[in-house]
């Protein structure tokens, strides 16, 4: 009889990816410079002045999101990979319920991902000049993209690990999920920077969370066929 | 006596056109050892994939058999340790601190003496215990898979080559290891190491 709970078996498997994440810095290192680097290209060829003030809403909302996608893109799509390359998935698979890897795994890129938005979005509006009214509202549609992103970019991860880890089929795999979901944000983000009021915000996280929450349901289905099979 | 038995009957797998394994039955029963033996590429390792649930068969079929009848397939991880050339421990993390893992994801309550104690019946010392497995030699290695496998007393034990690697008191640690559990365990080995073939209760021998 087991003592444990799923909560708890899934808090080991995100303790193990924060301690070895910690000391090898694989994935940190990935998003962090693939975001730096990106935001710097950014600013410095269009920076806050270049864009015509009618269109700044429409197209700084949307700088922000390709640069935080792909930086995420760098680091996430590893999370599953590394075990097969480690012929540590095999271990796991046999000491560890799906749904506690996929848990973990999942709060692991979570994690991944608010690091990378407390990295990247202050800089960007430092660096582009963009001036957010709806802050609370910004934050609200950030948080709930990072919840969405993070559950399609695990679940492609896992099938991709099991097809032999090719990183193309990664970004071919989440486009048709993330494209939907990167509309969206970009429209919520400008919503939010256009004004202080969390209503504007609402129709576009409303899309956030519904998408987040299908992909989420059936990941829960789908991981152990695609993690055992 | 309680525990799991494994029946498999008419077990096969190919690849493709090639065939990895031809078709096999046995029995797996708590207190005995099932050695698996045969040239390289003959299947010993599949056979085992296959009793694991880690691979499945392409002909023939697998059942766990408790006390309270028949397993669901995706229950037996519950009752089953593997060790085989093909797993890995986590290289990021101590040996200590693998084994923590592995008992919280398999729901044991061990302390960190009961883990350490394991470790040093493997003849892992307590200097090494704190060390980064990355940094271990194959056979110490070796020696952490073999405590992963065994750390949950399972009811059934598949071990492919669990000598590789390790020397002669590794050798005789893990031999002991094995002496210890048969007394409940249905433990299946793969291996065509003389000193391994003498633990037998039970042979099947592979043809290519």
């Amino acid at each position: 009889m087991r003592a444990s709970t799923l909560l708890s078996e899934i808090l080991a498997v995100l303790a193990k990816e924060l301690t070895a994440e910690l000391r090898s810095r694989v994935a940190l290192n990935a998003i962090g410079l693939f975001g730096l680097t990106t935001l710097i290209a950014v600013a410095y060829q269009i920076g806050p002045y270049q864009i015509q003030e009618q269109d700044r809403p429409h197209l700084l909302s949307a700088l922000l999101w390709i640069i935080l996608f792909f930086a995420a893109t760098s680091g996430l799509s590893r999370v599953f990979v590394k075990e097969e390359d480690a012929h540590t998935a095999k271990t796991l698979r046999l000491a560890a319920r799906p749904l506690a890897v996929l848990g973990g795994k999942y709060l692991f890129n979570l994690l991944l991902l608010l690091a990378l938005y407390a990295l990247i979005v202050p800089l960007y509006c430092a660096l582009m000049g963009y001036a957010v009214r709806g802050v609370g509202g910004l934050l609200l549609v950030l948080v709930a993209g990072a919840v969405a992103l993070a559950a399609t970019t695990t679940i492609v991860a896992a099938i991709i690990a099991r097809a032999s880890g090719s990183t193309t089929l990664f970004a071919i795999l989440s486009v048709p999920l993330v494209l939907p979901l990167l509309v969206m944000l970009i429209q919520g983000t400008r919503a939010a920077a256009a004004s202080s009021e969390l209503a504007v915000v609402l129709p576009a996280l409303q899309g956030v969370v519904s998408l987040g929450g299908a992909v989420m349901i059936v990941s829960v289905y789908l991981f152990p066929v695609v993690w055992h099979d | 006596m309680s525990g799991v038995s494994v029946e498999f009957q008419k077990v096969g797998k190919r690849f493709g056109n090639r065939t990895a394994l031809a078709a096999v039955s046995g029995t797996l029963r708590p207190g005995q050892v099932l050695v698996v033996a045969g040239p390289n590429g003959a299947g010993k390792s599949t056979l085992l994939n296959i009793l694991a649930g880690v691979l499945r068969p392409s002909r023939g079929e697998v059942v766990y058999r408790g006390s309270d009848g028949t397993v669901p397939r995706a229950h037996w991880f519950e009752h089953l340790g593997m060790a085989a050339p093909d797993m890995a421990v986590y290289e990021e993390l101590t040996a200590l601190e693998n084994l923590r893992l592995f008992a919280r994801l398999r729901g044991l309550n061990r302390s960190d003496a009961d883990l350490a104690a394991l470790l040093e019946e493997l003849g892992l010392g307590s200097r090494e215990h704190s060390r980064l497995v990355g940094t271990y030699s194959s056979g110490m290695k070796q020696r952490v898979k073999l405590a992963q496998a065994v750390l949950h007393a399972p009811a059934v034990l598949l071990l492919d080559e669990p000598s590789s690697n390790l020397d002669g008191a590794g050798h005789d640690a893990a031999a002991g290891l094995v002496a210890r559990l048969r007394e409940r365990a249905a433990i299946a080995v793969a291996t065509n190491d003389p000193r391994e073939l003498a633990w037998a209760d039970a042979r099947i021998d592979l043809a290519l």
